[in-house]
């Protein structure tokens, strides 16, 4: 009976490394190993792709869930005694088999190319590059070089779905076959006994697959943002052991597996009680074998425990959820550029000129400032009924009613006119825009009423300045913003009178004309359409 | 068909392996040795002059601020790409026109240090280091922040060399 349990687990396995085999299959269709392509790709396989969530959750949660029954499988034999001769070659390639699994599930890590898995292939080959002599070789050999990069991908991927998959399929083959040399009776009901074991072990990763929704991807690597790192929760125990051995950190995370595997490893030679009913002599090694697993498991749920108590890391981590979920938010509307997936933050729409305005002109500018010097900004700004409005009262508090200069003299008078005169000059002064849309019969008339009723002041030909006021040449054209938000101060613009600074050092020409697009895009869009916009 | 004599027999063994592993060869040293090109190669290779951060006003004097080093070029094995973000590094003004500049990656493993209003702290493993980058007592960080070589132009703009250093070492040697 304990044969054929012990032979269901086997199955099992065998099983989920089809699985395995399967959906990494598919998942190689999606995904492009390169450091500018990697995250983007999975994240279209996540988001986008029809049940690319699924396969990815399936694949990710199958090898979580291979460790654990490896792990009873391994606890199982032990316990029978059945490492012993003359299954010890099965034993043997069992261990090798269980650590080729666990790198293939390290090397699928850092694939994904999100923070979590960037950062963790970091300390990771931080730690490799540490071993004595050879370190800095291992190292370079790891990244594919001197950095993580491109190559550290294609390396891993090559690990991840070539290499280490051929062994561990040829090590499955040796297993089965070293396992079943040793004959046992056949159970005409072992078959359905397989299945169900399988099923079973089916129904576990598809728990964790639905209660998850698949895995989670984070947001992408980004090599200046600070990223608490953690490995894999079956490493778990070996960050726990670093951890605890304080300047002797490296060593223990090198030595640990090593002792691990060594001691497993040593059971069949050391072990000399013979055939396995000779089980009275044998607690020592039962004994020595469980309590290792006790020592790892118990390292793992501490360290599991104590980040689940720590109140600041978690509040990092939800930072970092947040920041995920914009990050693939953008993905999936505006995909991801192809300068590298760091650049879908700057995928919004007028990003750039939002990200400026948020910073240096919200506050001077914006309604909801209590801090508001200038004219309010808004939706509309520079349009016909704007215009006519800051007309009738330039100092009103919506325009220039919050600066110095409308409680001096040189501020601007209210413009009194007939109605049908006021749109005529309005006209005029909205055709400066080039705006298409532009009535030109009511331009020229507008052109006549502002020879007459603002060149006192003002001057309206191209890069001429007013006498004592601004010249409206180009006004709330890109032109016009690009060179008033450069310098508001030059004698074009308001002259000494402005409170605005200039921005013709702080943001270059390229961050002025963005803004000054922005300015001309709000002059014909509605609060809807702002918000439309998403955030930032 | 007579059993071969025994000289025959080990020439034909001889014969067999000599082709044998002549021929594995000829398939597995050219990959391994484009495999084994990786060491000492720099594959990834970013700009080594000095890095605009911005005008010295933009710093308080003695708050740490952080600011992120953008690199105009950024080659990587095959690709090439321009404003890449390299890292961060911490600037903390000194007085009029001094600083004193720090890496934001921990000189444990590699994680980004915060400032924490007091000290700056990694999030990693905990390692907390002073103001003026030494390592506090109790840290797994096996030596302070590293700092990195800046200057002040003459037309007062901080500028910060970028480098990155060997992790968990004593002491601070160029990665
Ligand atoms: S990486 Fe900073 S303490 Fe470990």
């Amino acid at each position: 009976m304990i044969n054929a349990f012990l032979r269901t687990l086997g199955w099992a396995l065998v099983f989920l490394l089809v699985v395995e085999a399967i959906t990494g299959t598919a998942l190689s269709a999606f995904y492009a190993p390169s450091a500018t392509d990697a995250w983007a790709s999975v994240a279209y396989v996540q988001d986008r792709a029809t049940w690319g969530w699924l396969v990815r959750g399936i694949h990710f949660h199958a090898a979580s869930v291979i460790i654990v029954i490896s792990g009873l499988h391994l606890l199982q034999v032990v316990l029978a005694g059945t490492y012993r001769k003359p299954r010890h070659q099965a034993w043997w390639v069992g261990l090798g088999l269980l650590g080729i699994i666990i790198a293939i599930a390290i090397t699928g890590f850092v694939l994904r190319w999100d923070q979590a898995g960037f950062w963790a292939n970091k300390v990771e080959v931080g730690i490799a590059g540490g071993t004595p002599i050879i370190g800095d070789t291992v190292r370079e050999l790891a990244l594919g070089g001197n950095d993580q990069g491109n190559l550290t991908v294609t390396r891993f991927h090559m690990l991840h779905v070539v290499a280490l998959p051929a062994l561990a399929a040829i090590l499955t083959v040796l297993h089965v076959r070293f396992a079943r040399k040793v004959g046992e009776p056949r159970d005409a009901a072992q078959p359905l006994r397989d299945l169900v074991a399988m099923a079973i072990a089916m129904a576990a990763v598809l728990t964790l697959v639905v209660s998850q929704h698949g895995v989670d991807l984070g947001p992408p690597a980004d090599p200046a943002q600070a990223y608490d790192a953690r490995p894999l929760w079956f490493i778990r125990w070996l960050f726990e052991l670093r951890h605890l051995a304080g300047s002797a950190e490296k060593l223990a995370a090198l030595a640990a597996p090593a002792v691990v595997g060594g001691i497993l490893a040593a059971l069949p030679i050391v072990d000399r009680s013979g055939t396995p009913e000779g089980r009275a002599r044998r607690w020592p090694y039962v004994g020595a074998a469980t309590g290792l697993f006790a020592v790892i498991a118990a390292l793992t749920v501490v360290s599991i425990a104590r980040d689940a108590n720590n109140d600041a890391r978690n509040k990092a981590m939800a930072a970092v959820d947040k920041q995920a979920a914009h990050a693939r938010d953008l993905a999936s509307r505006y995909g991801v550029p192809a300068t590298g997936p760091l650049d879908v933050y700057a995928t919004p729409p007028m990003w750039r000129a939002r990200t400026i305005y948020a910073t240096r002109c919200r506050d001077c500018h914006d309604a909801a400032s209590d801090k508001r010097k200038g004219p309010i900004i808004a939706p509309g700004h520079g349009g016909r009924a704007w215009l006519e409005a800051f007309l009738k009262d330039p100092n009103g508090a919506t325009f220039y009613g919050k600066t110095k200069l409308a409680k001096t003299d040189n501020a601007m008078k209210p413009v009194e006119l007939p109605a049908s005169e006021m749109t005529d000059l309005v006209e005029a002064l909205y055709a400066e825009s080039g705006a298409p849309d532009v009535d030109v019969a009511k331009r020229d008339r507008g052109r006549a009423i502002f020879e007459k009723a603002c060149t006192d002041c003002h001057a309206l030909g191209e890069g001429v300045a007013g006498t004592s006021a601004p010249g409206l040449g180009g006004l709330g054209s890109r032109d016009y913003y690009t060179h008033y938000i450069g310098n508001p101060k030059s004698a074009i613009h308001m002259g000494a009178d402005s409170e605005m600074p200039r921005f013709d050092k702080e943001l270059t020409i390229v961050e002025r004309d963005a803004m000054a697009g922005y300015l001309v895009w709000l002059r014909s869009a509605t609060n809807s359409q702002l918000d439309a916009l998403g955030p930032l | 068909m007579a059993p071969p004599k025994p000289d025959r027999r080990k020439f034909l063994k001889l014969a067999t392996s000599a082709v044998g592993g002549g021929l594995g060869l000829i398939v597995v040293a050219p990959a391994l040795r484009l495999l084994g090109e990786a060491a000492g190669s720099t594959t990834v290779k970013t700009p080594i002059d000095p890095i605009d951060v911005g005008a010295v006003e933009r710093f308080p004097v003695d708050t740490p601020i952080k600011v992120t080093i953008v690199a105009a070029e950024v080659t990587d094995a095959w690709t090439s790409a321009r404003d890449v973000v390299l890292g961060a590094a911490w600037v903390r003004r000194t007085g009029d026109k001094s600083f004193e500049v720090f890496s934001a990656v921990c000189p444990h493993l590699g994680c980004g240090v915060d400032f924490d209003g007091k000290q700056f702290a990694c999030p990693c493993h905990d390692s907390k280091f002073a103001l003026a980058g030494a390592a506090q007592p109790g840290a797994v960080a096996k030596r302070g922040l590293d700092s990195l070589e800046h200057d002040v132009t003459a037309d007062g703009r901080l500028r910060i060399t970028w480098a990155r250093f060997a992790l968990d070492t004593e002491e601070k040697r160029p990665a």
